[in-house]
């Protein structure tokens, strides 16, 4: 329905111009209501706008699925970790720095430094989701992660610069979120399943996915050679750690230095 | 099939990662955070990234090194899928080949 809309909306600026007034003073009951007439088609928009990330991401899913299994987590372990936390930069650092027993305190805290950027992403979202009952931004915010955060966003980007009222899309979103969320948890897990078939992944040099993983997440975050110096730091304090004091405190010494790099950097300028 | 202290772990990262999850809308919604504190935080998930895989940087195996660098260079200009391909190949290949 509220597709249809816009095409009008575009189409006869006159009318169309009043339909989006009026839009605009509706109150925020009636336009859910109104979405909710459409609520299939917006969901299955999400979902679409989704899919190519989704198949993106499928490799990605069964190489953490298949190194979790290595690392001597069960399937439902796995599943569980991938299920209730679903950040996957977070759980490729879990994984790898995965031991057994575990060490707790090390891996939830590279798990929060990992995730502290949906700090920002909600921060940037929560503009939009001002005229949303907190019973529904909580359960919906479980379900952001960096792709149907981006979706969302630029989705009620493009609606409010075409005047529709209320520019963010719930159920656009959830369409997107939870085809990640799904294929997130089916694929890790299936990884898993198919991890005994690969046998030791050092010998066909499985283990540099790792590597490969995370240098494309951060060209992903790139934005600048100034803003990576602090990355560049984070590097060279770990490796010299990694090399010269033994556990694992390598991962906490780059970060932190890295974090400290960034601080000072951005006096600068 | 679940160890106690993986359930834990588990658990208290889902815990972590939710918070972060509603944290930026509960917390920072009305406020505007200073340029330092965007910097930091806009750097963090690079600094732990990379803190992750240093080991990798300075390998004792020149395979490795090698591989690794034919990984960043097909990170820099490819997708998930082709990059993870190339690297996984590259150290399979040159492990072999060199040992």
């Amino acid at each position: 329905m509220f597709a249809a809309d816009i095409t009008r909306v575009q189409k006869q600026p006159g009318s169309g111009g009043r339909e989006a007034r009026q839009g605009r003073r509706m109150s925020i009951s009636q336009a859910v209501e109104a979405a909710g007439n459409g609520s299939g088609s917006e969901f299955r928009r999400g979902v679409a706008s989704c899919a190519p990330v989704l198949f993106g991401t499928i490799p990605y899913a069964l190489v953490l699925g298949a190194q979790a299994t290595q690392k001597g987590l069960s399937t439902v372990e796995l599943s569980a970790m991938t299920g209730l936390n679903f950040a996957g930069g977070s759980e490729f650092a879990a994984i790898q720095l995965w031991t057994s027993p575990p060490h707790v305190v090390l891996i939830v805290a590279i798990t929060f430094l990992v995730n502290s950027r949906h700090l920002l992403m909600g921060a940037a979202l929560a503009p939009f989701l001002r005229h949303l009952p907190r019973r529904k931004v909580f359960p919906a915010l479980f379900f952001m992660c960096d792709e149907s955060w981006a979706l969302g966003l630029a989705d009620a980007k493009q609606r409010a610069a075409a005047g529709i009222t209320p520019a963010f899309s719930p159920r656009y979103y959830m369409g997107a979120a939870l085809a990640m969320y799904l294929a997130w948890v089916s694929f890790t897990t299936l990884g898993a399943l198919l991890s005994p078939m690969l046998g030791d992944v050092g010998t066909y040099g499985f283990d540099m996915a790792f590597p490969a993983v995370f240098l494309v997440l951060m060209r992903g975050m790139w934005t600048g050679m100034a803003a990576a110096r602090p990355w560049l730091v984070s590097l060279i304090v770990a490796a010299l750690v990694y090399l010269f004091v033994p556990g694992a405190w390598y991962v906490a010494a780059g970060a932190v230095s890295g974090l400290v790099a960034a601080w000072l950097m951005a006096g600068d300028a | 099939m679940i160890d106690a202290m993986t359930f834990l772990t588990i658990v208290l990262m889902a815990g972590v990662t939710y918070l972060t999850r509603i944290g930026g809308y509960v917390v920072l919604r009305n406020r505007t955070l200073s340029a330092r504190a965007t910097a930091v935080m806009g750097a963090a998930p690079g600094c732990v990234l990379i803190s992750v895989i240093a080991p990798a940087f300075v390998s004792k195996s020149p395979a490795d090194i090698l591989a690794l660098a034919v990984t960043l260079v097909a990170a820099t200009r490819l997708s998930m899928l082709p990059t993870v391909l190339i690297g996984v190949s590259a150290a399979g290949l040159l492990r072999h080949l060199i040992g």
